[in-house]
């Protein structure tokens, strides 16, 4: 299957080029376009109860598609709002995302869903978030620009611009700075990432454009 | 066959630097294999432990260089690592696990004050928005209460036609003026309307608008009775209890702008407020602050306090035979508990020698039952005719204009 992340940045899109007996599961909702070769399946998210706890918890869908073809075919895959998409390899290790961020994958990944704990809600985070493990490609997505870092020691992050870390980074929710800066730089709390491991970072954050559109309605 | 503990392996010769391994602890050295069938070795007397990792019992294994880190969130792995390593690595290990233990501490003690301040703002912030409005509240002029109460007045759905007979009106306007005289604050304008409806019930919107319905006069079963009604809704419009509950349900935006004197939102946010058929909701505290203030207003005046008692027995015997008619008992704090209250503040007042109310009940009632045997002259119909006049002629004129209005717009438009 050849995957190709187009008009990247702003309103990027996946066109997956699948070859007879390849199949890739998407989020509900997420297929733009397709090759009238490939078949699409709705599925349950997991189990039944799995897929509620990710519907109303992880705020990702109740169902996903799976599409698969016995010719081959053309399958564009977007995500509802404007921002860039990034591909992650698993082998064998997993990634934490965010509600919400999860696009595409291929079919031996396994998505579960997780209690990400208080200091993410705090953090502005979620309660909940979904866990990609085992082995294949996944694609996700950001609102913004998303770029990688990859943390040896500790690093900031505003609250809300976190989309995805690896297990293996320890998260805490702070304040920016003192009482008083935190609450007048606008910064209030923060989230302290520490190594080792990776994190994608999203370069705008849903508060921000929430609060930016509040302030001019 | 040794455990397999399920991990991963950071290392910079892998594809993307990282890979899902499985861990095995042999003899002498931790192996970790990948699916793809690379492997990695730390030996014991290398290994450099930390614990960190989302929830901070993930445990990462370092070789001399930094260059292999190894790590497995199995909860089983400390020990089993510990137990391998025959003792080299108990030391780090523990000393570890303290740090661990101590900063999940420090973070739930941090936890735990940040919710119990969110709280404690929340309920402060509460508390503080409700006296700053009440304290506002009572400090505005009493010529917004007037200009409020006639806008509502004028917006207030009215249940029947306004008696102007002065045969009606003008003992009970006596009675209000009698009562006026001894009012909380300065600035009132005591303004009765009389209305022919069989609603039990009266009220005064806040600077003075005064509204008796002819029901009541009907179940009232003396003066007093009346004047302790009239008495108590006078309370509520010198307590200023409408401007509170205005100010408590719109809350803060409404104390501030109030404060900078910008009261056109208010005032139709106020009419809004008791148009919707709230205008005796009011809450059981300040009832019964009304309740007494009517009896130190009363009893100021000179008129027997002791209307107001009888009044609640009254009500409470007719209260479970006319439940729909009696309105002004709906909101009210129970009879027993109001009878008592104001008893004991009437017992613990100075005496003082009443005067008596001048009006001829009979007369009042049986005018307001609308009985023609008892109508002296012509003059009843006269005043039923005036005062109907008014709202039946208004109301399609204000409506013709209106349409007038419109289609002359409409024809400008046109041509």
């Amino acid at each position: 299957m050849e995957a190709e992340l187009r008009d990247k940045p702003s309103f990027t899109n996946l066109r997956l080029q699948l070859s007879p007996g390849d199949s890739v599961i998407a989020e509900a909702d997420a297929m733009a376009y397709m090759s009238s070769t490939i078949r699409m399946n709705t599925k349950w998210n997991g189990g039944v109860i799995q897929s509620l706890l990710k519907r109303f918890l992880g705020g990702e869908s109740m169902f996903v598609n799976q599409f698969s073809t016995d010719t081959g075919g053309e399958l564009v895959i977007t995500q509802p709002y404007p921002g860039d998409m990034t591909c992650l390899e698993l082998k064998g290790n997993s990634m934490y995302l965010q509600p919400g961020a999860f696009v595409a994958c291929e079919p031996g990944v396994k998505l579960g869903i997780g209690w990400a704990g208080l200091r993410m809600l705090i953090g502005g985070e979620g309660l909940f978030r979904l866990k990609v493990s085992g082995h294949g490609r996944v694609w996700f997505g950001a609102y913004g620009g998303i770029f990688e870092r990859e943390i040896s020691d500790e690093y900031i992050v505003d609250t809300g611009h976190l989309v995805a870390y690896e297990p293996s980074i320890g998260v805490k929710v702070g304040m920016a700075g003192g009482i008083f800066s935190s609450f007048f730089s606008g910064e209030g709390l923060v989230t302290r990432v520490k190594g080792p491991g990776r994190i994608y970072l999203q370069s705008r954050s849903f508060d921000g454009l929430a609060a930016w559109t509040n302030a001019h309605l | 066959m040794t455990q397999k503990y399920t991990g991963g392996v950071f290392h910079a010769d892998l594809s993307d630097g990282r890979a899902g391994v499985e861990i095995e602890l042999l003899h002498s050295h931790l192996c970790a294999s990948t699916a793809d069938g690379d492997a990695f070795v730390i030996p014991y007397d290398e290994c450099q432990l930390e614990l960190g990792g989302y929830n901070g019992k993930m445990l990462f294994c370092r070789n001399a260089d930094r260059s292999v880190t190894l790590f497995s969130e199995d909860k089983q792995f400390p020990k089993a690592l510990a137990l391998a390593a025959g003792g080299r690595l108990d030391d780090q290990l523990a000393k570890q696990l303290t740090k661990a233990k101590g900063e999940s501490r420090r973070s739930a003690i941090l936890s735990f004050g940040l919710v119990a301040a969110t709280l404690l703002v929340l309920v402060s912030l509460y508390f503080g928005i409700r006296a700053g409005a009440n304290r506002v509240t009572q400090s505005l002029p009493v010529s917004l209460d007037r200009e409020l109460g006639k806008a509502a007045y004028q917006a207030m759905p009215k249940e029947g036609s306004e008696i102007t007979d002065p045969l009606v009106t003008k003992p009970i306007q006596a009675i209000v003026d009698r009562l006026a005289d001894h009012a909380k604050v300065e600035g009132m304008d005591f303004q009765l309307h009389v209305i022919d409806s069989p609603t039990v019930n009266a009220y005064c919107l806040p600077g003075g608008t005064m509204v008796v319905y002819t029901g009541l006069i009907s179940a009232a079963e003396s003066p007093g009775q009346l004047a302790a009604v009239i008495s108590h809704e006078m309370a509520h419009a010198t307590l200023r209890h409408g401007l509170s509950r205005i100010s408590q349900t719109l809350g803060l935006t409404a104390a501030v702008s109030l404060l900078i004197g910008d009261t056109a939102g208010i005032m139709a946010a106020a009419e809004e407020f008791f148009t919707a058929a709230s205008i005796n909701s009011y809450s059981r505290q300040q009832e019964t602050e009304a309740d007494l203030e009517g009896v130190r207003m009363l009893h100021a005046a000179a008129i027997d306090p002791s209307g107001m008692p009888s009044l609640f027995e009254l009500l409470k015997e007719e209260h479970g035979e006319l439940p729909e008619a009696l309105v002004w008992v709906s909101t009210h704090p129970d009879h027993a508990s109001r009878i008592e209250e104001t008893q004991s503040m009437i017992d613990s007042l100075p005496a003082k020698t009443y005067n008596p109310i001048e009006l001829d009940w009979e007369a009042l009632k049986s005018r307001v039952a609308g009985d023609p045997a008892n109508g002296n002259d012509d003059s009843s119909g006269d005043a039923d005719e005036s005062s109907q006049n008014p709202e039946s002629s208004q109301n399609p004129m204000s409506s013709t204009d209106l349409t007038e209005d419109t289609s002359e717009l409409e024809q400008e438009n046109g041509s």
